[in-house]
């Protein structure tokens, strides 16, 4: 038995005890501000070129959770409607997005929004709104599977975040279909194929270019629901399959079905797939790819369910090297107690590096993880030879958050609430915010602020940077289980049924509006 | 706003609410999980308001891991939880002296046919009888027992194996309630007869003395939204109905009559399953869920019902709500005007009673699983992450007047999702590091509530019978054994009238049944079973009886499906197959794929079960297919291509694993014997291609040194694609 008493601990609940503790942890670190604005004016430059064109989760295929964009607000309130420019209703439960392309935002969600009276059953519902009013344009829905929650949780809707590139949007249904969308849906009064077979092809629906379906085609199993945010560089999409284990969470019932695969993004046909995990799934597969070129070779990264991180050989899908991203001797338990985790982030690549962090189902409670920092040049098993730094134990706890790297600063949050913000050459702790409520979304920095969503609808918005400010902080009416994104100065944010953008200098006129 | 004097006065009340009870009684009991007034409520005064784990106004502490509500009754504390590692974890109930911490007795269970993980295990608190002394556990396989004073089990049902309880994985057990001379305990499953068909959500009724079954309740055929749900059902007299009032798996509360489980009204609350208890207040029911409300598109809610309606009261009766306030396992305190619901995330809510209007909130971390306990004007409150706090409610606010933080040994928090009891001057929670007491080391009051008393108003003389009930509602028998039925008459408000004659019939049980209600089965009858009918003037009663004969039995399907086989789904039935009858088990249209399907009662022992089996193949997709004996499980698993023994799927406690290559589309034959000596058993399994020679070695054997003694011989398949079973017998061990 060993029993402290709560002042001494890092899982502090009581409010002053925790500030007070994380403050006297806190580590003060002088910052160059001129030498940061001009590593973000370069950065901003550059993330400029990539963000034209196409939006993902995690702005760039290398995920990391920085934008370039400027001008974005720093106080709002929704109560007041200040630097309120809209609102639209969602779903009752929203887990996709939000991202923002071509002028519209899309969004994961359920059909509880009934944005479609015809449509009275649960469904996964992907919906997009115009960017600059919040009118609402169409939505593609899709049926339940009806096997339910051991392979489509009732309710959740789609939780994979669309990549858009052009006007062709993809995602991962809740069917466990890869999904590629006209973004103009049928309000362009075109049917765009190959495939022109829907059902329902009103203005109000999606338009579907071609679907692939890795259950029909390659028997996956996916566990509660399909996610997986796609990712294409060049013609190839990149995905985790979510196959998992069946309802028992011991069994493997599909070990020869794909865990990654890659398609052909303009035709949907299957270039490689990858049975890597097979039998060693704990739980499911449900994280994100992410790619860069490292020394000349085009690496697709990739968590695997099994808690180890694969990268690939973007073109061929033959494996480069391998991390497992927990300690030897740690132990995978049933129900959320052991020590071993499996991945629900998506890997950041960032100079040569990726960075990752593992965690449980929240279900599975709070407790204490790893964040990895793996060298990415290296090739075969790199388990021990590859860790940068790491930071675990106590000092980290189980996330499913993303990281964003910028100006020397690294910002990682956990399940259990925590922001870190951390040296992400050597891990040297600078600060720790406290959100008091869990948090399932990313950090996302822009504009020399990051903000925060977590569960309580709490978003906190503070600057960046090696000494914590807390800037604002503003409730949003309902849980954060997303990451805000930014696209021309407006900020974007996914509540769990309600779609805001915010910016400076606007007001909602409060006798409308509808939140 | 609420103002000082009217807190003022709500203060006053409560003293002299205390000062009454405390006149009565010397100090209070806790024999069920929410305290004798349901509700959360605890008239002990001069309690504790800060603690230390290194030893401040700590009484006792005993190593136990659990994850429930301790209940204290008649000088003891008792719970349910876990112990032990590897082979030999098992759910352990332990009772405790409440003074002292002296253990009193523990009782160890195998756990078996379930899917649920350890860390879940003794999710149900457990509920004591202060008249009787008996204790009542649901284990999360299912098992549901009566134990006496010293710890001895005084009755038992197995509710996988003898009603088609389903596991599921969640461990979301249902908590028992006593209410008068009845056990009640809901379960999701179906079994045979009246209650065959695909899974429903069924309340049981037992008879607290003997376990017989008293009624058995379908309120609803919604199909249910969860497997496993929490939301234990509260006592109440309303409209002098005495009703029990609960959340159901289909997001319905439904108010049923407590004598009979007639359904008095309903109310649809939730998209989702309903994991929290209702409080009531005179006529008023509140109620809480944090998934999808069914009106609009948004999550959780606490409503204000009012409860004197019938029928379908939804749109008629809510008196009041709060929306979007996320109450999904932690359920409500009631005391004087105001609620306390702790939400999802963690963060404690006064509610004014009268209209809603929250009062104030305060965070208490990031997880809300338990319940909030109100005693000595001051909220006792766990929170999942190890974290115990004690608070003085004020009217706009709260004061934190204490948390402690308790860990266990690697140093991480110590899981607690069990709620306080309040007892004898003391205060009691489990946690995954412990099981404490807490209060003034000179302070232990024994005594018991006074309960008050739920009052109806007497039947008139002139009371004509509505509905009459036989007892037990269902039976299992040996064929030539005797079995005596009762029978009950209630009037139209559930109010019991008398025992009453009968004229008795059988339908399907072969046998006789005399004018006083005693049935005795023919000596040659085999494995069947029917009903006992009831007929009083134009009323009618029925009750099922399953007769099971001797060993040896075999079953080709030539009849169809034996109409008593317990459980399994829809998805398995027998059919054609060029002619020959066979039992096939299908892909499940909805749901998972993975059944059992019972065949004889739990209490058999040491047998030997043997099926021909044969499995197809669609793309990458294979089956599973197997045999179960006393809670041993026999399987071939068609992706491994293995063959597997195990006692809990979940753990694999016992998992012994071989290689073993077979195919799709070929017949095969296993045999599973179970020899259970002392305390350990012998389980060997053997497997060869139908129509060759039996090998005469044992294919895997495997010895358990913590024998489960007894249990039924059953089929089990994982059945993406199609299974099929044929000519399935069961033998004495030779």
């Amino acid at each position: 038995m060993n029993r402290k008493p709560i002042s001494s601990l890092p899982i502090i609940r009581n409010q002053r005890e925790r500030v007070n503790q994380i403050e006297k942890n806190n580590r003060v670190v002088h910052v160059s501000l001129r030498l940061a604005v001009i590593v973000l004016m370069v950065i901003t430059t550059r993330l400029n070129v990539l963000a034209q064109e196409r939006a993902m989760f995690g702005i760039s295929p290398s995920r990391n959770m920085v934008s370039s964009d400027t001008g974005l607000p720093r106080t709002w309130d929704i109560e007041s409607g200040e630097n309120i420019k809209w609102s639209a209703p969602v779903g009752s439960q929203s887990y996709g997005g939000p991202v923002v392309a071509g002028g519209k935002v899309f969004v994961g969600t359920n059909n509880e929004g009934r944005r479609n009276p015809k449509l009275e059953n649960d469904r996964g519902v992907l919906m997009a709104f115009d960017a600059e009013n919040g009118e609402f344009l169409w939505q593609m829905t899709h049926e339940k599977l009806s096997a339910g929650r051991v392979n489509d949780w009732p309710l959740q809707g789609i939780c994979s975040t669309p990549y858009v590139e052009n006007d062709r949007l993809y995602y991962v249904s809740n069917r466990a279909t890869v999904v590629c969308l006209d973004t103009e849906g049928f309000r362009d009064g075109e049917n765009d194929g190959p495939l022109t077979n829907e059902q329902t092809t009103e203005a109000i629906d999606g338009d579907v270019i071609w679907s692939y379906d890795m259950i029909a085609e390659l028997d996956v199993f996916p566990h509660n629901l399909a996610t997986g945010s796609p990712l294409i560089v060049g013609d190839i999409l990149y995905t985790v399959t979510s196959n998992g284990v069946d309802e028992g969470h011991l069994n493997v019932p599909a070990p020869q079905a794909p865990n990654f695969i890659a398609l052909n993004k303009n035709t949907g046909e299957l270039i490689w797939e990858s049975t890597i995990v097979g039998e060693n799934l704990l739980h499911g597969s449900w994280t994100n790819p992410a790619y860069a070129m490292i020394n000349g070779t085009a690496q697709v990264v990739l968590p695997g369910g099994d808690g180890w991180i694969y990268s690939f050989s973007a073109e061929t899908g033959e494996m480069i090297w391998k991390f497992d991203c927990n300690p030897e001797g740690s132990e995978w338990t049933l129900g959320g107690r052991g020590t071993k985790n499996n991945i629900l982030s998506t890997p950041v690549i960032y100079d040569k590096k990726v960075y990752i962090g593992v965690g449980q189902d929240p279900e599975h409670g709070e407790a204490p993880g790893h964040f990895w920092v793996i060298d990415a040049t290296g090739s075969g098993d790199v388990t021990s030879t590859g860790t940068v730094w790491h930071r675990g134990g106590d000092d980290f706890y189980r996330t499913m958050s993303t990281a964003a790297i910028t100006d020397e600063v690294l910002y990682i949050a956990d399940l259990s609430g925590f922001l870190y913000a951390l040296d992400p050459q050597t891990g040297e702790h600078f600060w720790t915010y406290d959100a008091y409520a869990a948090v399932w979304g990313s950090p996302f920095v822009a504009d020399g602020k990051i903000y925060l969503g977590d569960e309580d609808g709490d978003v906190a918005v503070l600057k960046t940077g090696k000494q914590m400010e807390l800037l604002h902080e503003t409730n949003m009416g309902s849980s954060l289980y997303t990451t805000p994104v930014s696209r021309n100065g407006i900020l974007y944010i996914l509540t769990r049924n309600q779609l805001f953008a915010v910016a400076d200098g606007v007001s909602l006129d409060k006798t409308n509006d509808d939140f | 706003m609420t103002s000082i004097i009217t807190w003022v006065i709500r203060v006053l009340a409560t003293i002299s609410l205390v000062a009454f009870i405390a006149t009565a009684t010397e100090a209070s009991e806790w024999p069920s999980w929410r305290g004798s007034l349901q509700n959360g409520f605890s008239n002990e005064t001069d309690l504790i308001s800060n603690w230390s784990t290194d030893g401040e106004n700590l009484i006792w502490r005993a190593d136990f891991v659990g994850r429930s509500t301790p209940v204290v009754f008649n000088g003891k504390v008792c719970t349910n939880g876990r112990t032990g590692t590897g082979k030999t974890k098992q759910a352990i109930v332990s009772c405790w002296n409440a003074e002292n911490g002296e253990l009193l007795w523990e009782r160890h269970l195998n756990v078996y046919n379930t899917t649920v993980p350890f860390n879940r295990v003794g999710w149900a608190s457990v509920v004591g009888d202060q008249e009787t002394g008996y204790l009542y556990a649901h284990v999360v396989d299912g098992r549901l027992i009566c134990f006496g004073e010293k710890g001895q089990t005084v009755w038992e049902w197995r509710l996988g194996e003898d009603f088609g309880r389903a596991s599921g994985y969640g461990g979301r057990t249902h908590t028992p309630i006593l209410d008068e001379d009845r056990l009640v305990l809901s379960v999701i499953g179906a079994h045979w007869g009246d209650h065959a068909g695909p899974p429903r959500h069924r309340y049981f009724a037992f008879d607290k003395r003997t376990g017989d079954i008293v009624w058995i309740a379908k309120p609803s055929n919604n199909r249910p939204k969860d497997l496993n749900t929490q939301s234990p059902p509260v006592s109440a007299v309303i409209n002098s109905q005495r009703l029990l009032i609960g959340g159901y798996a289909d997001g319905w509360i439904y108010a049923i009559k407590a004598r009979t489980g007639e359904k008095v009204w309903e109310f649809h609350l939730s998209q989702r399953g309903i994991n929290t208890s209702i409080v009531v207040d005179r006529t008023t029911v509140y109620a809480t869920h944090s998934e999808e409300n069914v009106d609009e598109g948004t999550m959780g809610r606490l409503v204000a019902i009012d409860a004197t309606g019938l029928g379908d009261i939804t749109y008629t009766h809510e008196k009041w709500r709060v929306n979007e306030l996320a109450v999904g396992f932690s359920s409500p305190l009631i005391y004087e005007d105001r609620l306390y619901v702790v939400d999802n995330s963690a963060n404690l809510y006064a509610i004014e009673t009268t209209d809603g209007r929250i009062a104030w909130q305060h965070n208490l971390g990031t997880v809300g699983k338990a319940s909030p306990v109100w005693a000595d004007n001051k909220i006792y409150m766990t929170e999942v992450n190890g974290n115990v706090h004690i608070l003085e409610p004020g009217p706009d606010g709260v004061k934190q007047l204490d948390v402690e933080h308790i860990e266990v040994e690697t140093g991480r928090y110590a899981e607690i999702y069990g709620s306080f009891a309040v007892a004898y001057g003391r205060l009691y929670f489990t946690s995954e590091e412990g099981i404490y007491c807490l209060g003034y080391k000179d302070k232990f009051v024994r005594g018991k509530t006074v309960l008050p008393e739920l009052v109806e108003d007497p039947a008139p003389a002139s009371t004509v019978t509505s509905l009459i009930q036989i007892v037990p509602a269902e039976t299992i028998i040996t064929a030539g054994d005797a079995a005596t039925f009762s029978l009950r008459a209630f009037d139209r408000n559930g109010r019991f009238l008398r025992e009453e004659q009968a004229t008795w019939s059988l339908d399907g049980v072969r046998g006789e049944i005399r004018s006083d209600g005693t049935l005795t089965t023919d000596d040659n009858s085999g494995n069947h079973g029917g009903k006992v009918i009831a007929e009083v003037g134009n009323l009618t009663a029925t009750a099922q009886v399953r007769v099971t004969g001797p060993l040896p039995w075999s079953e080709n399907f030539e009849t169809g499906r034996p109409s008593s086989w317990i459980g399994g789904g829809p998805s398995i039935q027998v059919v054609d197959e060029g002619g020959e009858q066979l039992l096939r088990k299908g892909p499940s249209p909805a749901g998972i794929h993975r059944h059992a399907l019972y065949i004889g009662p739990e209490s058999m022992s040491s047998y030997t079960l043997q099926a021909d089996v044969m499995t197809t193949v669609q793309g990458r997709r294979k089956a599973d297919v197997g045999l179960i004996n006393s809670g041993y499980t026999l399987d071939l698993q068609g992706n491994h291509q293995r063959l597997e023994v195990r006692a809990w799927a979940a753990e694999l406690r016992l998992g012994e694993r071989m290689t073993f290559e077979w195919e799709t589309e070929v017949w095969y034959t296993m045999k599973l014997r179970v020899d259970a000596e002392g305390s350990s058993s012998t389980i060997r399994g053997k497997v060869w291609e139908r129509d060759t020679q039996e090998p005469d070695q044992w294919t895997i054997t495997v010895e358990d040194p913590m024998a489960i003694q007894q249990g039924s011989p059953g089929l089990i398949g994982y059945s993406p694609v199609n299974v099929f079973f044929d000519n399935v017998s069961v033998m004495e061990n030779q």
